[in-house]
């Protein structure tokens, strides 16, 4: 193979993978303001170390991409305004947002919910204590 | 300090040879990255004692420790490359770089950049990106001066005309696509399936694509400098390496599409052209094996890049080829996905072929123009073994342990915090790999430390 061959390969290689990724990308429904908002509180509070989002992110706490089909929006903020201990831990509480902060965050995982994740969490396959 | 010293006393000086001012400043990155390699280590140990001790007092919160670790994982070994490549386009082209004085800024600048993400996140200031945490506009800095790198390269090919080398341009393209791939990741992005898609151009790219190109570049010219293959040979098959590295590189990110809101055709792309990554890695396992069974090293130096090489080309195959397959295939992807098998295959792959290939020509360049003593070299030898040993403990602990949550948690649907109480053995167990791992990091950097003190005694001469 030619040094014009493989930087031509590259290059196209490159371009059309671009192009279906900006194709791939579009979101089914707009993002609505206050969960970009959230987006920002996630990023902020650097949820990712601890949470996954997508199955992508720290496992020492739950995946949150369907946290919204387990517990109430009024759970949730209830949770991260005043947040418990985070077992094993006895001591170290859960990182506190303030109430608006909070309710942002929910409304960008309510987001999270809609998007086409293609089943994915996996149904358990048999009953289990999943909550 | 004494054990460093004494590291460095032992290398015995060897007949000069030839360089040019590139391949002087590609020493201080060399060192570098070595020493965030040391870092690493360290920060890393740290994060994985604070997830099996309750209430571990830090004066970094975890969530920082971790964007801290994995941001390290990835710049150490920018760093590196960014040296190595100088080093090995200057000796394959036999001319200096177009601009020693940009090199030497670019170094600086590289520097400065890295240590502001990491003094920032460790003041809490970040932007909450998994793997690519930090202000964005240090993260622009990091663009600038690999475009720095790219013009300066770019420069030297065309003044070189026809004399270009197959390693020169895979290296030169290899950086082109590290500033490609990291410009996006300088915005904001509202869209969370665009911000998690961009994130892998990173996270997957600079790995699986172009840190492949510069690894491969630099494999060829260590392979033909040492004589275990012949210069006609290797480039009548790098070109095709690295095209099959560049597609198959980037048409496999789809395995990281599967359910982050793409369409489900990428289910197929991701998992058929996964497939097609293992043929570059075919073709350099092949040209080694003829070539060590031809060649005869005497040399203990470059013995000693070969066991870093050839630790490289074990993760290459086995963590990252063999193990990333599996991982790829939908189905399975479906349960494992999001568990510590992903963690552990990340562990073996990323630093399991790249940072090995990435500490071979650190070690090769830092060590020009001297010999390890045989003290020197039973500590290499034994730092390369732990190194090996704590990444493999390290590497399986992670894997029982998702394996663990991918059928206790995803399948037989037990709560979340139940299984973390079961895999809670395991992540001990990697701790103790970590451990191996750390204090061979420790002891490969005294040795690095030591070629660098002993080459700089005694420096090779000048053209």
């Amino acid at each position: 193979m030619k040094l014009r061959t493989f930087l031509v390969l590259s290059g196209l290689s490159f371009v059309l993978f671009v192009a279906v990724n900006l194709i791939s990308w579009q979101l089914p429904l707009a993002i609505p303001q206050s969960a970009a908002a959230g987006k920002l509180v996630w990023q902020h509070h650097n949820c990712i170390s601890c949470h996954t989002l997508f199955g992508n992110g720290g496992y020492v706490g739950e995946d949150l991409t369907h946290i919204v089909a387990k517990y109430s929006s009024s759970e949730l903020v209830t949770y991260l305004v005043n947040p418990p201990v985070m077992r094993p831990n006895k001591h170290t509480l859960h990182p506190a947002l303030s109430e608006p902060d909070a309710e942002q965050l929910v409304t960008y995982l309510e987001y999270v919910r809609t998007l086409p994740t293609l089943g994915w969490p996996p149904q358990p396959e048999k009953a289990g204590d999943y909550r | 300090m004494k054990l460093l010293r004494s590291l460095a006393l032992a290398a015995r000086p060897v007949q000069p040879e030839p360089h040019f001012r590139a391949q002087q400043f590609s020493r201080i990155y060399c060192l570098t990255a070595a020493g965030l390699f040391a870092l690493q280590a360290i920060v890393a140990m740290l994060g994985a004692l604070d997830l099996v001790i309750p209430d571990l007092p830090s004066p970094i919160p975890f969530e920082y420790g971790r964007a801290i670790h994995l941001g390290l994982a990835e710049m150490w070994p920018l760093i590196a490359t960014m040296g190595m490549v100088y080093f090995f386009v200057t000796a394959e082209l036999k001319r200096e770089i177009y601009s020693p004085r940009l090199a030497r800024w670019q170094f600086w600048l590289a520097l400065a950049f890295t240590l502001s993400i990491y003094g920032t996140l460790a003041l809490r200031i970040g932007n909450g990106r998994e793997f690519l945490d930090g202000l964005p506009v240090l993260y622009l800095g990091l663009c600038s001066t690999l475009a720095v790198a790219v013009y300066n390269l770019l420069r030297t090919l065309l003044a070189s005309g026809k004399q270009v080398t197959p390693a020169a341009v895979t290296m030169t393209v290899g950086m082109v696509f590290l500033l490609l791939l990291l410009l996006p990741n300088t915005i904001h992005y509202s869209n969370p399936i665009a911000d998690e898609a961009t994130k892998f151009w990173v996270v997957h790219l600079w790995e699986e694509m172009a840190f492949e190109l510069t690894s491969a570049g630099f494999i060829a010219a260590f392979f033909i400098t040492s004589g275990i293959a012949v210069r006609s040979q290797v480039e009548k098959w790098l070109y095709l390496e690295a095209s099959f590295a560049v597609a198959a590189g980037l048409y496999s990110t789809g395995h990281h599409y599967y359910w982050i809101g793409f369409p489900a055709i990428w289910l197929a792309i991701g998992s058929l052209v996964s497939l097609l990554q293992v043929i570059p890695v075919g073709m350099l396992v092949h040209m080694t094996y003829k070539g060590l069974k031809a060649a005869k090293l005497t040399s203990k130096r470059e013995k000693l890049t070969l066991w870093l090489v050839l630790s490289s080309l074990f993760y290459h195959v086995t963590g990252a080829s063999l193990l990333g397959l599996l991982i790829t295939v939908p189905w399975v992807n479906l349960y494992m996905h999001g568990t510590y098998v992903t963690s552990g295959h990340a562990h073996l792959a990323l630093f399991g072929s790249l940072g090995f290939v990435v500490l071979a020509g650190c070690y090769y360049i830092l060590s020009r123009g001297s010999e390890p003593s045989s003290r020197g070299y039973k500590a290499a030898v034994v730092a390369v073994v732990l190194l090996n040993v704590g990444l493999v403990i390290m590497g399986s602990a992670l894997i029982v342990a998702g394996t663990l949550q991918s059928y206790l948690w995803r399948f037989l649907g037990n709560s979340f915090m139940q299984v973390s109480a079961v895999i809670n053995p395991y992540l001990i167990l990697r701790v103790l790999g970590g451990s191996l791992f750390a204090l061979g990091d420790l002891l490969l950097f005294g040795v690095l430390f030591g070629a660098w003190r002993q080459t700089k005694a005694h420096p090779v001469g000048k053209p």
